[in-house]
């Protein structure tokens, strides 16, 4: 394992690209004998690697022209027109003012107009069809609320009426059964009066 | 080195809208680094030749879709890259791409404790590098024989360039252990 500050390979590999990197790398190994040795090793291997030559291409590779394999002669026209910027300028612009005459030409003529009082008149009859609008939700949004209203109140009088009908069948018990004590008092004390 | 990029870009362009003549310049320079890149992956020159043809027929085909033509040279690979697998899987179709290995061309290299001559050495370095996955020994050609960037080395072979280097890196440390004493030793 190398204790260079970056990596000897890639230093080696001329994949350090930054000089300041390189430079710290170089000081590095100068001082540091295993990192020397470890460079070493790496230049040997290369150079071993080396030794194996390149080979000469036993037959040389060679294209006749042939239709089977070249484009079609619009296609190179095509290809020789895209790949020429003055080319496609030059037709940009010639398209440009054709574009420009047939719409100066043909064009048709603008219809008339409708008059100040039309448009005016027009404006004023959308208004009052929005203003119609408008009063007629609100009426029914009121008509709304004011149903909704009489029913949460006839709810809440039916509600009460329920109440009151409860309560006064309470009371009536409770006097009936009030008379019921009161009688069977006053008949006890008949009774012990009779006896004594 | 600039001038050179122009006229290969020059010809790209005249090739592309169908001129012969300036694709079969530009076959002419790329060939012999092609040929190369597809021996020592492939392992066997009758098959380098054939795949460096289909490369460049393909090429030809495809040059309008080629859209930088900065990026000629790993668009280049790239096809050469895929070709050379598609003859892999044709010819064993069962077997697992990681597991192809070429065919050897020079095999049981021993190199004793006695001076090493060059073709000695030659023959120690194809050993080694045949005994690397081929994976490894894609990433070992790229990078030392053909030079490329790591981030154009992972465009060729259509990958991240952390495994790139983590391919690379390997292949390194175990050429390094083979190969480093044995030129050490030629040195002396």
């Amino acid at each position: 394992m190398s204790c260079s500050p970056f990596d000897l390979r890639d230093y080696f590999l001329q994949e350090l690209a930054d000089p300041e990197e390189r430079r710290q790398v170089e000081a590095h190994v100068r001082v540091c004998q295993p990192c020397r040795e470890e460079l070493e090793r790496l230049r040997l291997t290369e150079a071993a690697l080396f030794t194996l030559r390149d080979e000469e291409i036993p037959q040389r590779i060679a294209f006749v022209s042939d239709k089977v394999f070249e484009p079609s002669p619009l296609r190179r026209w095509l290809a020789a027109f895209w790949g020429s910027a003055a080319r496609l300028g030059f037709a940009s612009a010639a398209m440009l003012s054709v574009a420009l005459i047939v719409f100066a030409t043909v064009r048709p003529a603008p219809a008339p107009g409708p008059s100040a009082a039309a448009i005016e008149q027009r404006v004023q009859a959308a208004a009052d069809t929005a203003a119609r609008a408008i009063e007629a939700r609100y009426a029914q949004k009121t008509d709304q609320l004011v149903k909704a209203i009489e029913e949460r109140d006839q709810q809440d009088r039916r509600m009460m009426m329920a109440s009151y009908e409860r309560q006064s069948d309470y009371q009536q018990n409770k006097i009936a059964s009030l008379e019921l004590q009161n009688r069977s008092l006053s008949n006890s004390a008949m009774m012990s009066k009779d006896g004594q | 080195m600039i001038f050179r990029a122009v006229e290969d870009a020059d010809l790209i362009r005249q090739a592309a809208r169908g001129s012969v003549e300036a694709f079969n310049l530009l076959v002419s320079r790329w060939e012999k680094r092609i040929y190369n890149y597809l021996l020592r992956i492939t392992g066997n020159r009758e098959d380098a030749l054939d795949v460096t043809q289909d490369v460049f027929l393909k090429a030809y085909q495809n040059l309008r879709k080629l859209d930088d033509q900065d990026r000629f040279a790993p668009w280049l690979y790239r096809i050469a890259h895929n070709e050379a697998y598609s003859m892999f899987r044709k010819r064993r179709p069962e077997t697992d791409v990681d597991e192809l290995v070429p065919e050897a061309t020079e095999t049981g290299i021993t190199v004793g404790g006695s001076p090493v001559f060059p073709v000695e050495l030659s023959l120690a370095v194809a050993s080694a590098l045949e005994r690397l996955t081929p994976e490894q020994r894609e990433a070992v050609v790229l990078k030392i024989y053909q030079g490329f960037k790591f981030d154009e080395m992972a465009e060729i072979l259509s990958c991240p360039v952390s495994t790139v280097k983590s391919r690379l890196y390997t292949a390194l440390e175990l050429l390094k252990l083979e190969l480093a004493p044995i030129k050490a030793r030629g040195l002396s």
